[in-house]
């Protein structure tokens, strides 16, 4: 069976659709971890909190939200099977919102 | 690691130390029911352009043919490869690979001969 | 005292990409239109250029990466590519007005036009790239823009009223034509704030192979040579000011330049300006063409260096070369290099965001900068620039349409 290739950097910044339809946020990174010589993707990053941490601002961005009023938790962490990516430039959710995980702070090591 | 904060966009170097490009590009191998793989990364003016818009990427290929040039960009399996910090390693020698295509041209075409080059 | 002679270089080679034919008109247009109220924008200038120097410095010995490097990896493709759209076209603009004012100097020297001199201005400037080292061009060509001093002297020796300058460092409002003095003091700004600075000071430094031992250098060089370069700017509108004012002449044409310094000089004035004008702008032609080569190579990740052999890096050379043949067709159709460089600087003035909005993320980056981050000061003073920027971008083409005059 052929295997579907995915372009990372044409996923950048796509929109996430959940179940209803419903935009959650853009796809900013996307983690790996390392198993048996091999990196596999663990999850999706999605919103502005992982934007701000790719350009390594997250204090400044988490400052900048809160000063425009923007919600607490601005990011979830997608787990490789709770995406559908068979359509790149249309992501979406396998599963309910509240099943993710939001991003959180601790979560970036500097 | 972070694929887009800790490789996409870096420095790609050989094992030699000699710059040979950025990594434009990465792609994952999808299978079902298995976790994304990352298989390769990608170099190339066209990944550059499709980055920016489809439309310019297509453009740019065509352009490419018009001219006997391979659009098709580079890649470099996974395997070959050292993220390090803000730097990417390959285990390829450079002046062998299609990175270095236009470079190696330029010197013994034009460049190399201009007298003090 | 190795240290003290490397810091005096250094400071002289700052100052060699600041002055330079933008600078040297839009001052003499200041003092001749406005007197000595426009000092205050050269100040405001050389603060801001202060800082965003001694920050690219501190960025590239601490991290090993220039500007360009980082923001390819940190902001990606796609904004790099706004980027190199934005700077290329206008660094390109600026490098032809420099190569004008290399061939107005030739004019005045040799009475021939200055388009003819175009050509041999350019290939001067190319076998000069390519033949020399980072260190002959920097050191070189700086030490030579030593004439320049002889603009301060004048300044001091034409004795203008020291009260008026000192109050000129201090914002005011305009006294008449205020669409017209907004449009000096944006292009001041411009000319003072040029981005091919900070980009080139920061290749720089990787050529010249600086470390963590250089931070404490780097910030007397910044601040030293950006200090200098704004006191002969400043001098230039002095002598302006002084000359041109009182008669109520515009700054309008280049061979007016010569009359900055014959008042005070006599014969000799007319070649320490025709050698000031010439040398500060073929400095500032090349440190520009090899922004433009050191920006590109960087953002594609190609080698390059000018300590290198043109063959072993030929794409950067023939970025370079290229950018040389077009720099000089602009000067070669003939287009009015006083006009030129008015324009240019106003479009450097609007196309500041772009390239300052990246230091603020850059300089807190631990994974480049560790322990040298910026402080919450410095950090304040980047936002302030950033501002400024932003403002400049919104006004400069309306005022120059409305009041470039």
């Amino acid at each position: 069976m052929s295997k579907q290739l995915i372009h990372v950097q044409l996923l950048l910044g796509e929109k996430v659709f959940a179940l209803n339809g419903q935009p959650i946020g853009r796809l900013e990174d996307i983690r790996t971890e390392k198993d048996r010589g091999h990196f596999y993707v663990s999850e999706f990053l999605v919103g502005s909190y992982a934007m701000f941490e790719r350009l390594a601002a997250l204090k400044m961005g988490r400052m900048l939200l809160g000063v425009f009023g923007a919600k607490k938790n601005e990011g979830y962490r997608i787990r490789w099977d709770q995406i559908d990516l068979s359509d790149p430039h249309h992501p979406r959710l396998l599963c309910e919102v509240d099943e993710l995980l939001p991003l959180k702070r601790e979560q970036y090591p500097s | 690691m972070d694929l887009v904060r800790d490789c996409l966009d870096k420095q790609l170097e050989d094992g030699n130390k000699r710059r040979m490009g950025r990594v434009d590009g990465i792609i994952l191998e999808l299978e079902p029911d298995r976790p994304p793989r990352v298989a390769y990364i990608e170099l190339g003016v066209k990944t550059l352009m499709d980055r920016m818009s489809t439309r310019l990427g297509n453009a740019t290929a065509r352009l490419f043919k018009r001219f006997n040039v391979d659009p098709e960009p580079y890649r470099i399996p996974w395997g070959k490869l050292h993220v390090g910090l803000n730097k990417v390693t390959a285990d390829v020698e450079a002046e062998k690979t299609p990175a270095l295509e236009w470079e190696l041209w330029l010197r013994k075409k034009v460049i190399g001969r201009i007298p003090g080059a | 005292m190795k240290k003290i002679v490397e810091i005096a270089l250094g400071i002289v080679t700052s100052v060699g990409g600041f002055l330079e034919i933008g600078s040297i008109t839009t001052a003499a247009q200041a003092g001749a239109d406005f007197s000595f109220q426009l000092i205050w924008a050269i100040v405001l200038g050389g603060i801001c250029i202060i800082f965003l120097v001694e920050q690219a410095g501190r960025f590239a010995a601490v991290s090993g990466r220039t500007l360009p490097d980082a923001i390819r990896e940190r902001f990606g493709s796609n904004y790099f590519a706004l980027l190199y759209l934005v700077l290329g076209l206008v660094s390109l603009l600026v490098l032809a007005a420099e190569i004008g004012g290399v061939c107005i100097a030739l004019e005045l020297a040799t009475g021939i036009g200055f388009q003819w001199w175009a050509v041999p201005a350019a290939l001067l400037i190319w076998l000069v790239i390519w033949k020399g080292t980072f260190g002959v061009i920097e050191k070189g060509v700086s030490m030579l823009g030593l004439v320049t001093l002889c603009l301060v002297v004048g300044a001091i020796v034409i004795n203008p009223p020291w009260s008026q300058v000192v109050k000129g460092a201090l914002p005011s409002l305009p006294q008449h034509d205020a669409t017209h003095y907004w449009f000096v003091a944006v292009s001041i700004l411009g000319a003072t704030i040029s981005p091919y600075l900070y980009f080139f000071y920061s290749s720089g430094a990787i050529e010249d192979e600086w470390n963590e031992g250089y931070v404490g250098i780097n910030r007397v060089i910044a601040t030293g040579g950006m200090t200098f370069g704004s006191v002969i700017s400043i001098a230039v509108l002095i002598l302006a000011a002084m000359i041109f004012a009182p008669q109520g002449m515009k700054m309008d044409h280049y061979t007016q330049l010569p009359q900055l310094l014959t008042p005070v000089f006599g014969y000799w004035g007319f070649w320490l300006i025709v050698a000031s004008v010439g040398i500060a702008c073929l400095g500032a032609a090349m440190e520009i063409t090899l922004e433009i080569a050191y920006l590109t190579a960087q953002g594609f990740g190609w080698n390059w260096s000018e300590n290198q052999h043109p063959s072993a890096e030929a794409r950067f050379s023939a970025v370079y070369t290229i950018t040389i043949i077009l720099g000089a067709l602009l000067t070669v159709t003939g287009i009015d290099p006083l006009k030129l460089t008015i324009f240019s600087m106003a479009l450097t003035a609007a196309s500041l965001p772009v390239s300052i909005v990246p230091f603020l993320f850059l300089m807190n980056d631990y994974s480049y900068v560790r322990v040298y981050r910026n402080s919450w000061f410095s950090n304040a003073v980047v936002i302030v620039v950033i501002t400024l920027a932003f403002v400049l971008a919104a006004v400069a083409i309306p005022l120059q349409i409305f009041g470039g005059g």
